[in-house]
């Protein structure tokens, strides 16, 4: 395995933010891109004062938090990588930007890299279907927010290596992540298998077999999840939460056990998202 | 009307674990299951998956209880409105859904039958007060809520697993970390016994006719080998060691 030293990432909204701050943290370098100066110079800041308040917090070190700072590289020229070992994309799940970036990865690193994306709703055989060399290139799907939540998902594309995927098992432990192996399948593991808890909640709800708040109480305090379907819809996004559920019931061309229920639908048309709406399935509005 | 004895009628897991449940609150007498008579309070009847079983027992306890004789009944692969159909006295059944490892959590979920007498949830909830768990009351529909989205959890991580997208270990790992699920699905499966998570599947496929609720395969095959968790101990991730053994022959 060649050894991993500053990564690429593409993409400073929530999860390419989100990634940057993880790896610095975790002392490598990074490069952050994104194409407008202002957007990824705030992307900067906003990790930096996050570090200023893990240190407040006495979670990390001052020192650590100083040398993460150091650590963080911005840059909105691509050809910023070209001494990449890895790049890990987070830019919009759009098909044609994820293909343009790709394109412009194998061109800029050198051959011995790894590209991944961390696309939740594209298939990385999809992204990679083009390219002169997919078997360096994986999927690395990390979850919100990305700095705390230990899962990793390592997506295999049909023409992936299993060196790669090796290699970035290995590279995910260093950042102190628990990595998963996973084929490219819509949804993957999390996305796919974490739909009935959503899916069938709804169905229940909208049959009046009990209202969300009894759904939410019940899967809590017989089922020992910590939160309910509806609480957790509200908190996600109820416009995210139905987005994953049509991606994979699409994924999957039209499979009935992933088939996004229309109550969700309408919460989403008429503009209740959840917490960031103040109201969703429950009101906020303090 | 005050409970005084509880008799359980049922040989699977979630009778031996109610049975030691109530073993361990003196303030109830449990009876046994061969010595049912009219002095009974409260009969509770577990069968899940075979349901000519069921009928069969709750028949049997009709007969030797009195007509009053509250009878709780799991039902997770049948609506508590086709049990109460088998009986003469309907009004007296009430239909309760959890799993073996109720003693986890702190609430049980209860469902009326139409044919039902309201009058007796609370001789349903004093019950359930002796093993220390609250009631909810749901609407009669199979598999309640909880037992219902867990065992579509499961599902999907049994389609999942048999399809090869990601080893057990793996699915069990992604779903506590990636989601902070208090057990990943397929661990969770071997501690219930996926015989009760066939039973509601089955219950829901049946009843409601939708492809959506088709058990998969592989939970068919483990329940037929008697793979099926609990206190034998096999279940998915034996069934995945011993394919990889025999991929290694």
């Amino acid at each position: 395995m060649q050894q991993i030293k500053t990564v690429g990432v593409i993409g400073s909204g929530t999860m390419g933010a989100g990634i940057a701050q993880l790896l610095v943290q975790n002392g490598y370098p990074v490069i952050l891109f994104d194409i407008d100066e202002t957007t990824v110079t705030r992307a900067k800041e906003a990790i930096e004062s996050k570090l200023d308040r893990l240190v407040v917090k006495e979670r990390i070190t001052h020192a650590t938090s100083e040398k993460a700072k150091k650590n963080l590289g911005i840059t909105t020229d691509m050809n910023s990588f070209a001494n990449c070992r890895l790049v890990i994309e987070a830019a919009p799940e759009r098909l044609e930007i994820k293909r343009s970036i790709f394109s412009k990865l194998e061109e800029i690193c050198s051959k011995d890299s790894i590209l991944t994306s961390n696309t939740s709703s594209l298939s990385i055989t999809e992204i990679s279907g083009q390219s002169a060399n997919p078997e360096r290139i994986a999927g690395l799907h990390f979850f919100n927010p990305a700095p705390i939540m230990p899962l990793v998902e390592v997506v295999k594309g049909l023409k992936t290596a299993s060196s790669t995927v090796d290699t970035l098992v290995q590279f995910a432990q260093t950042i102190n992540k628990s990595p998963v192996m996973c084929k490219d399948t819509p949804g993957f593991i999390v996305n796919r298998v974490a739909r009935p808890f959503y899916n069938e909640a709804l169905r229940i709800m909208n049959d009046k077999i009990a209202t969300p708040s009894q759904i939410d109480r019940i899967m809590k305090n017989a089922g020992n999840f910590k939160m309910g379907p509806f609480e957790l819809q509200d908190l996600i996004g109820i416009d995210i939460n139905f987005a994953t559920t049509k991606s994979v019931y699409e994924g999957f061309h039209g499979e009935s056990r992933f088939r996004p229920h229309y109550y969700q639908e309408r919460m989403v048309q008429s503009g209740s998202l959840g917490r960031k709406t103040k109201g969703g399935f429950f009101d906020y509005d303090n | 009307m005050t409970i005084k004895t509880v008799a359980i009628i049922g040989d699977n897991l979630i009778a031996k674990e109610l049975s030691n449940s109530f073993q361990e609150n003196p303030h109830v007498h449990l009876v046994d299951a061969k010595a049912l008579t009219e002095q009974v309070d409260v009969v509770i009847e577990t069968t899940n998956l075979d349901k000519e079983e069921k009928k069969r027992r709750v028949e049997e306890i009709e007969a030797s209880v009195s007509p009053t004789t509250l009878i709780l009944s799991t039902t997770l692969g049948v609506t508590a409105t086709e049990v109460a159909s088998w009986l003469y006295h309907p009004e007296r059944l009430i239909g309760f859904g959890t799993f073996a490892n109720f003693r986890k959590g702190s609430l049980i979920e209860v469902a009326l039958p139409l044919q039902a007498d309201a009058s007796y949830l609370q001789a349903a909830t004093d019950t359930f007060s002796f093993i220390h768990q609250d009631i909810e009351v749901v609407e009669d529909e199979v598999g309640f809520v909880f037992p219902r989205i867990l065992s579509m959890i499961v599902n999907e991580a049994a389609y999942a697993l048999s399809e090869q997208t990601a080893e057990a270990e793996a699915i069990d790992v992604a779903m506590k970390k990636g989601t902070n699920y208090p057990m990943g699905p397929l661990e969770w499966a071997n501690e219930i016994g996926l015989d009760d998570i066939f039973a509601v599947l089955s219950g829901l496929y049946r009843e409601l006719g939708e492809e959506r609720y088709r058990p998969a395969p592989l939970i068919r095959k483990l329940v037929y080998a008697g793979w099926i968790g609990g206190e034998t101990d096999k279940c998915f991730y034996h069934y995945q060691n011993s394919k990889n053994k025999e991929l290694s022959v």
